[in-house]
C-alpha cells in the first residue's frame, strides 16, 4: 500500500464531492430531515387514545367518572355512544380504541352492596396499544374507586384502613421519565446512520463504471486497498458531518439527556461509519455486475435496520433463532452503544463487546469488499 | 391498442423468465423477511430479566417471590444479598428490573398497613419498561388483596376489605390474547408489498432508459399511456402474487386469522398496488440511473414505512407529520389489511380508506403519466 | 534518486513486447486464437482489424486487465498473467472511451494520476507542465475537462498516460471520433514519443493511420493474419498485380472481368474495378479487349499500386474463407 496513492485517490475524490455542491446538499439534508421525520414519527408514547362512552345510567356518579377519563391525558372523549351497536361500529372502524361501557344500575350497586363493574371494550388489533390502554383505565377507574371509597367512610365517618396492601415504589433509572423519544431517538440515529452512510458510497464505484474512468483506473498500478481508502475517507469526513448533526439533533433539538462524553460518541460513531461505508462500498462494486443487487440491498437494509436492531424492538423478547439472525445487523451493535452512551453514560470499557463486534464487523465487511473488487475485466 | 400492449406484456414476461435470479429475489426474500419479522416485531413483554431481594424473609415474602417468578413475565437473572447487589444488576445491564423486598414486609401486611415493595427499573427502553412495571403492580395487587381477604376471614376483622369499589372488565375484542404477531404480520405483508413493487416498477423503467430500449420502443407507434400500462401490468400481477404468498405464510406459519371477505381485500390491495405503481413510475420519471433509482428509493420508502402507523401510533404524533400521514398510502393500506384480517368488517366500515388510497392512486398515476410524457421530450 | 523510467526502461535486448500463441476465449466465443509477434523498443505498432477481431482484447490483456486462456505475453520483459501489477506500473494506457474525469481541471486530473503512478514529487511539477504543453493545453490548465473539445480531451488524456514515462503505451483506437487535423497532430505527438525510445501499441480502423506506423498487424475473427511494414503488407496481401479498370456499365462489365483468364479477385472499387490478375502487363489489354468485344464502351485497364484498403479487403477475404472452409471440415466429419 502506497500513502502517496491513497492522497490522490482521496483527493481527486474530494474534489468531486466538492464539484457536487447539490449532492453534498442531498447528503446533508437527508439525514437532517429523516431525523425530524423520525424523531416525531417514532413514538411509542400512548396517548390520546380515542375514547367512545355508553353511560346507560348517565347519573351524577357514572358522569364523574367519564369527567375523569376526559380529564386524563391517557384518553380523549371522541364519541357518545347511544347504543351498543354505536358501541360496534366505533370500535369496527377504528375510529375508537377503547370503549367504556357503564352500566345502568351502577350508582345504585355503588351505594348499596358497594361493588360495582364498568365493561371495557378494546381494540385488541394493536396489541401494544389495546395492553396499555387497558392499564390506564385501570388506573382512571382505581383513583375514582379511591375517592368514592374515601367519600364513603367519611360519610360514616371512620378512618380509612389502607386498600392497598402491597404498595409498589418503583423508582426508573436511566430514562426516569419513562420517554420512548429519549430511547428510540439514539436509536433513530444509528437508523439513518446506517441508510445514509451505505447511500454515501453506493455509487462510487458504480459512478466509475458508468463514466468509463474505471477501466483506465484499474490499468494503472493501484491496488485495490488503497482504491476503497482513497475513495471512502473523503465519504468518511461527509459522514462524520451527517454524526454530528444527527446526534446534535438528538441532543439539542429532541433534547435526549446525554451522560455519556463526547470521545466515547466519536469513537463509535467513527467505527459504526467504516462500516456502513464499507457496506455501500461492496454494494457499489458488486452492483456492477448484478441489478439486483439494489433490490437485496434495499430489502437487506430498511426492514431490518429498523425491526432487528433493537431500536424499537426488544432483542431479548425474540425467538432465539431471530436472535442469532440480529447479530448480522451492524446497526444493531450501535443502537446498543448509543443508548448506553446517551442514557447509562457508559464509556469504551462497558461497551467492550459491541465494539469489538463493530471492529470485526468491519474487518470482514473490508475484506470482503476488497476481494469484491477484481482489477479485471472478466 | 390492446394487441401492442400484449405484445410488451409478452415481452417483459419472457424477461422475466429468463431471469431466473429475478423469480428468486421475488419469492424467496418476502418469505423469509414474512417469517423473521413476525418473529421480530413484538412488543411483548415476557420474560424480563430480575433480580429479587427478600430482606424480610418471611413466609409472605417467599409467596411474593414465588408469585413473581410462577408468572412468565419474570424470570431470575442472577442472585442478590444485598441491595448493592441489585443497583449493580441493573446498572451492568445484567437485569432490566431488581426488586426488594424490605425487612418489616410481614409485619406491616399483618397490621393491615400498606407494605412497601421497592421496585428498580432500567428505563432505557420505556415502552418494556412501562409495561413490565404494569405487570409487577398487577401480580403486587393480586398478592395484597388475596392476602386480605384470607387475613380478614382468619381475624373476623373486616381489615382492608374495601368498602366501595369499582372495577374494570375489561375485553379485547377482535384479538383476545392481545397476540401482537396479529397485528404486525398484516403490517409486514402491506410494507414488503410497497417496497418489493416500487422499487421493480422504477428500476424496470429506468433500465430501460439507461440501456437505450426505451428510446427504441417509443419511436415505434405505441403510445406513452399503452407503454405504461405494458410495463406496470406485469408488476401489478407480480404485486398481486406477492401479497397473496406472503399473506399465505403469515396465516399458515403464524396462525392469524381470517375473518373478513377476501374480496375487500382485493378491492385494497388493487387500490393499493396502483398507487405504489404510480410511486414507482414517478422515481423513474425523475431518475436517469439505476444508482439514482436506488437512492430515490431510500429517500422515498422510509418515511413511508415509519409514517404508516406499522408500529408507531398515528394519534402520538405531532399534527404536522399527522398530517403526512394521510399522503402516505400504507397507512390506508394497513388499516384495510388488519381490519379484514382481524376485524372481519367490510366496505361499511373501510370505505374512507379506500376512497383516499382511490384518491392517491389517481392524483399519483395522472401526475406519473404526464411526468413520464415530459421526461421523454 | 535514479528516476523510475531509467530503471523500469526495457533492456535493449529482451523486446518490449513478446507475444506467444495468446487465445482468449469467453464461453464458447474465442476472441484470441494463437496470437505471436514481438515489438521493438521505440517502435509504433497499428493494430488493424474490423470490429469485433479482437484488437481491443489483445490490448486488455497485454495491460493485465483480462486474463489469457492460453499463450504467453511480455511487457517491458515482464510476464501480464504472473505479474499484472508490475506490468501497470510500466504501462500507460488509452482505451476506446475517454476516461479522464469531467469534472475535476486538467491540472487535478494530470495530478491524481501523477500520484496514482507515484511520480516522485519533485518532480510531478515539470511532467505536468511537459504534459500541459505537449497537449497544447497551456493556459487552459484550471478548464474543467468536461468542457474541453474532443481533440483537446484525446491530447490530454495521452499526456495524463505518459506521465510516469512508461517504456510501453497502448492506445485503444485513440483517435476515434476525433477530427483529421487533431488526429495528426495526435500521431506527430506519436512519433515523437517513439523517437524517445517509447513504443507504442496502437490500435484503429483508419487505413491512413495505418501508414504512420512502423508496423502493421492485421487482425480478424481473433487471428493475427498478416504482419509486416505498411510497404511489406501492400506488396505481399495481394497474390497477383493490381490493375485498375474503368468502363461504362461496371455493373455488367463486372461479372465478365471476374469469368476473364488470369483474373484472380475483382471487386469495385469507388467507379472502377479493382481486378487482381496474374501479370498485369498482359492481362490489362486482354481485359480491355474482352469488354469492347461485348460491347462495354471505353475500357481502360492501368497497373496500380494497392492501398491499404485493397491489402485490407483482401486479406479479411481470405482469412473469412479459411475459416469457412475449415468449419465446413469439420462440419462433413462423421
Amino acid at each position: 500500500m502506497k500513502l502517496r496513492r491513497i492522497q490522490a485517490i482521496a483527493v481527486k475524490e474530494a474534489l468531486q464531492i466538492v464539484r457536487d455542491p447539490r449532492s453534498l446538499m442531498i447528503a446533508l439534508l437527508v439525514p437532517l430531515m429523516q431525523m425530524v421525520i423520525f424523531g416525531y414519527g417514532v413514538n411509542l408514547d400512548i396517548r390520546h387514545i380515542p375514547l367512545c362512552v355508553l353511560d346507560h345510567e348517565n347519573g351524577q356518579q357514572s358522569r364523574n367518572l367519564v369527567a375523569r377519563f376526559a380529564a386524563s391525558n391517557y384518553f380523549s372523549l371522541r364519541r357518545a355512544a347511544g347504543s351498543d351497536r354505536e358501541v360496534a361500529q366505533a370500535l369496527d372502524e377504528g375510529d375508537c380504541g377503547i370503549a367504556l361501557v357503564i352500566p345502568a344500575d351502577f350508582s345504585q350497586r355503588l351505594n348499596d352492596g358497594g361493588r360495582a363493574t364498568v365493561q371495557a371494550l378494546l381494540d385488541g388489533t394493536d396489541s401494544n396499544t389495546a395492553n396499555i390502554a387497558a392499564g390506564y383505565a385501570k388506573s382512571v377507574v382505581a383513583a375514582f374507586s379511591a375517592a368514592a371509597q374515601l367519600d364513603a367512610v367519611q360519610r360514616r365517618g371512620g378512618t380509612l384502613q389502607t386498600q392497598t396492601p402491597v404498595g409498589v415504589e418503583a423508582r426508573v433509572w436511566f430514562n426516569e421519565a419513562l420517554e420512548s423519544r429519549n430511547f428510540i431517538v439514539p436509536g433513530i440515529v444509528a437508523l439513518v446512520m446506517a441508510i445514509v452512510g451505505a447511500q454515501l458510497t453506493s455509487l462510487t464505484i458504480a459512478r466509475e463504471w458508468e463514466r468509463g474512468t474505471m477501466e483506465l483506473l484499474v490499468s494503472t498500478p493501484v491496488q485495490p486497498m488503497e482504491l476503497m481508502i482513497g475513495k471512502l475517507l473523503p465519504y468518511f469526513a461527509v459522514g462524520l458531518a451527517d454524526a454530528a448533526i444527527c446526534l446534535g439533533l438528538a441532543v439539542f433539538w429532541f433534547e435526549v439527556p446525554f451522560h455519556g462524553t463526547v470521545a466515547t460518541l466519536l469513537f463509535t460513531s467513527s467505527l459504526f461509519l467504516t462500516v456502513v461505508l464499507c457496506i455501500g462500498y461492496l454494494v457499489s462494486v458488486s452492483i456492477r455486475s448484478q441489478v439486483g443487487a439494489s433490490q437485496v440491498a434495499l430489502l437487506a437494509t430498511m426492514l431490518p435496520t429498523t425491526l432487528l436492531s433493537g431500536f424499537s424492538f426488544p432483542i431479548e423478547q425474540m425467538p432465539a433463532a431471530v436472535q442469532a439472525a440480529t447479530f448480522l445487523v451492524s446497526a444493531r451493535y450501535y443502537v446498543e452503544i448509543l443508548k448506553a452512551v446517551f442514557l447509562k453514560g457508559a464509556g469504551v470499557v462497558e461497551l467492550a463487546v459491541p465494539i469489538l463486534c463493530l471492529a470485526l464487523y468491519a474487518a470482514v465487511v473490508v475484506v470482503l469488499a476488497a476481494r469484491a473488487f477484481r482489477k479485471t475485466l472478466d | 391498442m390492446l394487441g401492442r400492449i400484449l405484445h410488451l406484456l409478452i415481452k417483459e414476461f419472457l424477461q422475466l423468465r429468463r431471469d431466473k435470479s429475478a423469480r428468486f429475489r421475488l419469492l424467496i426474500p418476502p418469505i423469509v423477511q414474512m417469517v423473521l419479522f413476525g418473529y421480530a416485531a413484538t412488543f411483548e413483554v415476557f420474560n424480563v430479566s430480575t433480580v429479587i431481594l427478600d430482606q424480610d424473609r418471611s413466609q409472605e415474602s417467599r409467596a411474593l417471590e414465588d408469585a413473581f417468578l410462577r408468572s412468565s413475565r419474570f424470570a431470575l437473572a442472577a442472585p442478590a444479598r444485598r441491595v448493592a447487589d441489585v443497583r449493580d444488576a441493573v446498572e451492568a445491564s445484567d437485569a432490566q428490573l431488581g426488586i426488594v423486598i424490605p425487612a418489616g414486609f410481614a409485619e406491616l401486611l399483618r397490621k393491615g398497613q400498606t407494605a412497601p415493595l421497592q421496585v428498580l427499573v432500567d428505563g432505557t427502553n420505556s415502552n418494556s419498561a412501562l409495561i413490565a412495571l404494569g405487570y409487577v403492580g398487577q401480580i403486587a395487587g393480586d398478592f395484597g388483596q388475596t392476602y386480605a381477604q384470607n387475613l380478614a376471614e382468619r381475624t373476623g376483622r373486616l381489615q382492608g376489605k374495601p368498602i366501595v369499589s369499582v372495577e374494570v372488565a375489561e375485553r379485547y375484542w377482535y384479538n383476545p390474547n392481545l397476540n401482537s404477531r396479529w397485528f404486525f404480520v398484516p403490517g409486514v405483508i402491506g410494507t414488503l408489498t410497497l417496497i418489493t413493487i416500487v422499487n421493480l416498477t422504477a428500476f424496470a423503467i429506468v433500465r430501460e432508459r439507461e440501456v437505450g430500449t426505451l428510446e427504441q420502443i417509443l419511436v415505434t407507434p405505441i403510445r406513452p399511456f399503452e407503454f405504461i400500462i405494458g410495463k406496470t401490468l406485469p408488476f401489478f400481477l407480480i404485486g398481486l402474487l406477492e401479497v397473496s404468498i406472503v399473506a399465505g405464510v403469515g396465516m399458515a406459519w403464524f396462525r392469524v386469522p381470517f375473518r373478513g371477505n377476501p374480496l375487500v381485500l382485493l378491492l385494497g390491495t388493487c387500490l393499493f398496488l396502483f398507487a405504489t405503481l404510480a410511486i414507482g413510475l414517478l422515481i423513474s420519471t425523475i431518475c436517469r440511473t439505476q444508482q439514482q433509482a436506488f437512492s430515490s428509493n431510500f429517500f422515498v420508502l422510509n418515511p413511508m414505512f415509519i409514517l404508516s402507523g406499522f408500529s408507531f401510533p398515528i394519534a402520538s404524533m405531532p399534527p404536522v407529520l399527522q398530517w403526512l400521514t394521510y399522503v402516505d398510502p400504507l397507512r390506508y393500506y394497513l388499516v384495510i389489511i388488519r381490519a379484514t384480517f382481524l376485524k372481519g368488517v367490510g366496505l361499511e366500515a373501510l370505505w374512507p380508506q379506500m376512497l383516499a388510497l382511490a384518491a392517491i392512486a389517481a392524483v399519483l398515476l395522472a401526475a406519473a403519466v404526464l411526468r413520464f410524457r415530459k421526461s421523454l421530450d | 534518486m535514479n528516476p523510475p523510467d531509467a530503471a523500469l526502461a526495457t533492456t535493449s535486448a529482451a523486446p518490449a513486447i513478446a507475444v506467444d500463441g495468446l487465445t482468449k476465449r469467453f464461453g464458447a466465443f474465442t476472441a484470441l486464437d494463437g496470437v505471436s509477434f514481438a515489438a521493438g523498443q521505440g517502435e509504433i505498432m497499428g493494430f488493424l482489424g474490423p470490429n469485433g477481431a479482437g484488437k481491443s482484447t489483445l490490448i486488455r490483456i497485454l495491460c493485465g486487465l483480462l486474463h489469457p486462456s492460453a499463450g504467453q505475453a511480455r511487457v517491458a520483459g515482464i510476464d501480464v498473467a504472473r505479474q499484472p501489477e508490475a506490468v501497470r506500473a510500466r504501462i500507460g494506457y488509452m482505451s476506446q472511451k475517454f476516461s479522464l474525469y469531467g469534472d475535476l481541471s486538467v491540472v487535478e486530473n494530470l495530478r491524481f494520476f501523477a500520484g496514482i503512478y507515484s511520480v516522485p514529487r519533485a518532480e510531478m511539477a515539470g511532467r505536468i507542465a511537459y504534459a500541459v504543453a505537449m497537449a497544447g493545453l497551456g493556459g487552459q490548465e484550471n478548464t474543467l475537462v468536461a468542457n474541453l473539445a474532443g481533440g483537446w480531451k484525446q491530447r490530454l488524456a495521452l499526456g495524463a498516460a505518459i506521465l510516469h514515462r512508461p517504456p510501453v503505451l497502448f492506445l485503444d483506437e485513440p483517435t476515434s471520433g476525433v477530427d483529421p487535423e487533431s488526429r495528426r497532430r495526435f500521431w506527430e505527438l506519436i512519433h515523437t514519443l517513439s523517437g524517445d525510445g517509447v513504443t507504442v501499441l496502437v490500435s484503429t480502423h483508419y487505413m491512413d493511420e495505418a501508414e504512420y506506423c512502423h508496423r502493421i498487424a492485421l487482425i480478424a475473427r481473433g487471428r493475427l493474419i498478416a504482419l509486416g511494414t505498411p510497404l511489406e503488407i501492400k506488396r505481399h496481401s495481394l497474390d497477383g498485380e493490381l490493375l485498375a479498370l474503368a468502363c461504362a456499365d461496371l455493373g455488367r462489365a463486372l461479372p465478365l472481368v471476374q469469368g476473364a483468364a488470369g483474373v484472380r479477385d475483382a471487386a469495385l472499387f469507388g467507379s472502377r474495378i479493382h481486378v487482381t490478375v496474374d501479370e498485369a502487363a498482359r492481362r490489362g489489354p486482354e481485359l480491355e479487349a474482352l469488354l469492347a468485344a461485348r460491347g462495354i464502351a471505353g475500357a481502360t485497364a492501368r497497373p496500380i499500386a494497392p492501398t491499404m484498403e485493397d491489402s485490407f479487403v483482401s486479406l479479411v477475404g481470405k482469412a473469412a474463407l479459411n475459416a469457412a472452409t475449415s468449419a465446413n471440415a469439420a462440419g462433413a466429419r462423421p
